[in-house]
């Protein structure tokens, strides 16, 4: 018996104030304006809510020059985020009924929203950075498709299928994957040239770090423990086999 | 004009014991699991750090080459992210409230090395 | 006919709850304009969610406000749930709502003595907060805290309320509802309470929906908004939930509905604490939410409706974490209900509309 839904729209800058007046003829409850700082501009969702369908309109990337229309001739109670997003987003808001003129909150920094702070530039970066590694693995599924002449032999990990990997872990982490993927297409291209038979069940240096490198270090020390042996065995055996 | 309607409650205060107590004569025994403060079992830590990662508010800092978990209880919240991310179940949280000081400080705690001893 | 005159009223005043200030245009004792204004305790909450990821941010979100921190946490926990399409067992939605309501419970009999107070009725005041610690010790028994609670986490609860503790919260509150009846008999119909509140600081219905008021302001006026009859979680499996909603639209209609709500959040926390289903109290939650990915929530809090947004951006902290409170967008309201109000009736009139500035500010 949940009557509550909520859907995502976007509306033009222009429509803006047509659209406010459109609910509030309808009858619409007007709920809250926010703004979101994004490269491109100040996204403001603004939020209206009739019968538990909650409509939240996103006007995206306005721009430091945009004037944005007040909607406080409709809805009074505007007021308050319209200040709000004035004062922490420095997004000019013109004509709000009771515009306290930037000190409504009395900040010490102009638009301190705006302010992208490191932690957020690192995030913003690595989202780009899973989107650049997305994009060139559709690339390169779509180059195979149109080449099938490839070889048999199992290609090791690209620099691409790299970077899709590591982007999703931490500093630390993502070296030593990095490492141990590097390791492997270094091993897999050689396995290709020499054309070799069954790989051997032996695990390399860089193998183990790859295994243990999520690890903590007890059971880092306990997992390369047991790696080392069975490469042990497995270089007696092979070396009995040959 | 109307009767003294909380009459009843009044005169039966007269006679009840009082709500509140002589303290610090007498204190009220702390429920089970109230949040205090973080203890640590130095014998199970292995210093990993998770529980360092987990706080919300940077209270506790790790040094794994000194071998010290350190924990500023004046900045902790005492919200407990630290005693579910532990992976060696060591550390808990007790139901004594830090009692105040004149001065802020770190508890420091030294993890004796398992191989050491062994 | 005298001169307007600018009387300041706040931040710092003897009856005044929150900080507040109003600039207050009086003609002879007569109200005529206001100006609101506020920004005291502007932390900058918001921002933090750049420093903070997902899972640790709730311990933010709860301490946006004291009195409203359980409603908080909850609505953050359910926005990024929605975000990253994590479903909640069915008993941890009970529990968190059991802890939401006696957290209503909690704040309606703080604002009771708050508003006693208000008028001079200093051992209402004294009452009602000695019957407060009774809900506040249950608080304490099973979640470890007083007010703020701790207990709620993306992705359930962490703390389980068993079969005993469940029978204590009962008897402790059907001794609450005996003593509560008596006080709440005697501030309904004291006479010299009528005389403070009746008629004082009226919103007809017609203003109440144009200005989008919310909560029991809103009710109060015969505006029967309320979020919990939507039926979202464990409010749909309520049997029969109609909010409470007065006609005058006055103080003392304020106060009545707040009254009355106290005694239905009591059925409602009996009626699920009979229904509640055993089972797991959290599920785990990996990864981050995906770049782009928007999510918003309303929720019911003791001063009204709360909305929640949360936008992704790919990595574990969020890129935007939204929270408008209802006093925000209650401060209309009452600017418009101080107009043509007596200078000794402003601050009743600020109480009843239960304002939580630290909350509207973050």
């Amino acid at each position: 018996m949940d009557r509550f839904s909520q859907v995502f729209n976007e509306v033009p800058l222009a429509e803006v104030h047509d659209l406010a007046a459109r609910r509030a003829e309808e009858g619409w409850r007007y709920v809250q304006i926010l703004a979101v700082n994004t490269e491109e501009g100040i996204d403001l969702v603004y939020s209206y809510m009739k019968d538990g369908l909650l409509e939240n309109d996103t006007v995206a990337a306005v721009g430091a020059d945009d004037a944005v229309p007040s909607i406080t001739d409709l809805f009074l109670e505007a007021f308050v985020c319209e200040n709000e997003i004035h004062d922490l987003y420095g997004v000019a808001i013109e004509n709000i009924a009771i515009d306290f003129g930037g000190m409504f909150y009395q900040l010490a920094e102009k638009a301190p929203m705006t302010v992208v702070s490191p932690e957020q530039l690192a995030a913003r970066e690595k989202a780009k950075k899973i989107a650049a590694a997305k994009a060139a693995k559709e690339a390169a599924a779509q180059k195979e498709q149109a080449a099938p002449a490839a070889p048999a032999a199992v290609a090791g990990p690209t620099e691409e299928e790299i970077q899709a990997k590591i982007a999703g872990l931490d500093p630390e982490k993502a070296a030593k994957v990095r490492a141990a993927m590097e390791a492997k297409a270094k091993k897999a291209a050689a396995a290709a040239v020499e054309t070799a038979p069954a790989p051997s069940a032996a695990l390399t240096e860089e193998e183990i770090q790859a295994k243990i490198a999520g690890l903590d270090p007890e059971k880092a020390a306990k997992v390369r423990a047991a790696l080392e042996s069975k490469a042990a065995k497995a270089a007696k055996t092979e070396g009995k086999g040959e | 004009m109307g009767s003294f309607k909380l009459g009843g409650m009044t005169f039966g205060s007269l006679f009840k014991k009082p709500e509140t107590l002589l303290y610090p004569l007498e204190t009220k025994p702390a429920p089970a699991g109230l949040k205090g403060h973080i203890v640590n079992d130095a014998s199970l830590c292995i210093l990993c750090g998770i529980c360092a990662k987990a706080c919300p508010s940077d209270a506790i800092v790790v040094e794994k080459k000194e071998r010290t978990w350190a924990i500023d209880p004046f900045r902790c919240v005492q919200c407990g992210s630290c005693v579910r991310a532990c992976p060696k179940a060591c550390l808990a949280m007790d139901s004594a409230y830090t009692p105040i000081a004149t001065a802020q400080s770190c508890t420091v705690l030294e993890v004796p090395d398992p191989k050491a001893s062994a | 006919m005298g001169k307007a005159t600018v009387i300041p009223f706040g931040p710092q005043h003897p009856v005044l709850p929150e900080p507040l200030h109003l600039d207050l245009v009086v003609q002879d004792e007569t109200v005529v304009d206001v100006l609101p204004q506020i920004g005291f305790v502007h932390r900058g909450l918001e921002k933090l969610v750049e420093t903070r990821d997902y899972n640790q941010f709730i311990y933010i979100a709860e301490r946006i406000c004291g009195i409203c921190a359980t409603g908080h946490s909850i609505g953050y926990a359910e926005t990024v749930e929605s975000l990253m399409g994590v479903e909640v067992p069915k008993r941890a939605e009970y529990l968190r709502i059991i802890w939401h309501e006696l957290s209503r419970v909690h704040s309606h009999l703080l604002w009771l003595g708050l508003a006693a107070d208000a008028f001079g009725f200093e051992s209402m005041f004294m009452h009602c907060w000695r019957l407060r610690e009774r809900v506040l010790d249950l608080f304490e028994k099973t979640t470890g805290g007083r007010v703020i609670l701790s207990v709620v986490k993306v992705g359930g609860v962490v703390r389980d309320i068993d079969a005993t503790q469940m029978a204590e919260i009962i008897s402790v509150l059907d001794g609450l509802k005996d003593d509560y009846t008596k006080i709440m008999n005697t501030l309904l119909t004291d006479t010299s309470v009528k005389n403070r509140t009746v008629g004082v600081g009226h919103i007809s219905t017609e203003d109440a929906r144009s200005l989008s008021m919310v909560g029991p302001f809103a009710r109060a006026s015969n505006l029967p908004y309320d979020v919990r009859s939507f039926g979202k979680g464990a409010y749909g499996d309520l049997a029969d939930f109609q909010p409470i909603v007065a006609t005058e639209g006055d103080c003392y209609a304020r106060v009545k509905v707040r009254c009355l709500e106290v005694l239905q959040s009591i059925e409602i926390i009996k009626e699920l604490a009979a229904k509640i289903p055993a089972g797991d109290i959290e599920v785990a939650v990996k990864g981050a939410p995906a770049d782009g990915a928007q999510a918003s929530n309303v929720l019911e809090q003791p001063r009204g409706e709360c909305y929640y947004y949360a936008r992704g951006n790919g990595s574990k902290n969020l890129e935007r974490m939204r929270i408008r409170t209802p006093t925000s967008q209650n401060l209309a309201g009452m600017t418009v209900a101080l107009k043509g109000c007596d200078l000794a009736d402003v601050n009743m009139i600020i109480l009843t509309i239960d304002p939580c500035i630290s909350c509207t500010e973050r």
